[in-house]
């Protein structure tokens, strides 16, 4: 969560949203969350877990 | 979240009392309140059902009191704070009557939003609240040149969801 809201502080083109999934059990189903922390990417669901900052920018841009 | 018993131990903070001392920016927090669109029931330990507008509520302001906080008017979340170098939290509450995805807290520096979080930020996620506070607060990103340089090259729109649980 860290890592997303650093990124959406350093670029008018990201935003990150925080959701906690007991609460907001209906979106979090419809993205197949199975696992926290679980990373949905321009909706559409990404990986599971936590990773370092390169690995995370990786994969935010390849799945964006 | 019980009134009896405190949001934070004692040890919590004073931890938290020095980060936000440290805040080199202004901090915008705007927390909104309203009916749930989606109702679901939340029990608290011994089985209470669980306000989570109010819980929220005390929970964001426990955790703002300990900045140097402002009670701020605003008229929509996300309002940047202005770019002074004083450190303010500047903490303001709306309540919604129509249903949304409430509670909903975002926190902004003056840069723009760093977060918008979704629900109750209580147990691990009280950290990603404090968290985002200081990031927001930051003279400079607190990201690699690696990754600054990446962002940069950004020529579309990239929103990130990260569901979380506070256990």
């Amino acid at each position: 969560m860290l890592l997303a809201t650093r990124l959406a502080l350093a670029s008018p083109r990201i935003t990150a949203r925080g959701i906690e999934a007991s609460e907001f059990a209906v979106e979090a189903e419809r993205h197949g969350v199975r696992a926290v922390p679980a990373i949905v990417v321009d909706g559409r669901y990404a990986w599971a877990g936590s990773v370092p900052e390169a690995v995370f920018v990786e994969r935010l841009l390849g799945a964006a | 979240m019980s009134a009896a018993l405190p949001i934070l131990g004692d040890h919590e903070q004073s931890t938290i009392r020095d980060a936000f001392a440290a805040l080199e920016r202004d901090v915008a927090v705007t927390l909104e309140l309203g009916p749930s669109a989606a109702p679901v029931t939340l029990l608290a330990a011994g089985g209470r059902e669980l306000d989570t507008n109010a819980a929220t509520r005390a929970i964001v302001e426990a955790v703002c009191a300990l900045g140097r906080l402002q009670q701020a008017g605003t008229t929509s979340a996300g309002d940047r704070p202005r770019d002074s170098h004083e450190g303010i939290v500047r903490l303001a509450v709306l309540e919604h009557e129509e249903a949304g995805p409430w509670p909903r807290t975002t926190i902004a520096g003056p840069t723009g939003v760093g977060l918008l979080y979704l629900g109750m930020p209580a147990g691990y996620e009280l950290a990603t609240l404090v968290g985002a506070i200081i990031e927001a607060g930051r003279a400079e990103p607190g990201l690699s040149v690696a990754t600054l340089d990446r962002v940069t090259e950004l020529d579309r729109d990239v929103a990130i969801d990260v569901f979380v649980t506070p256990t």
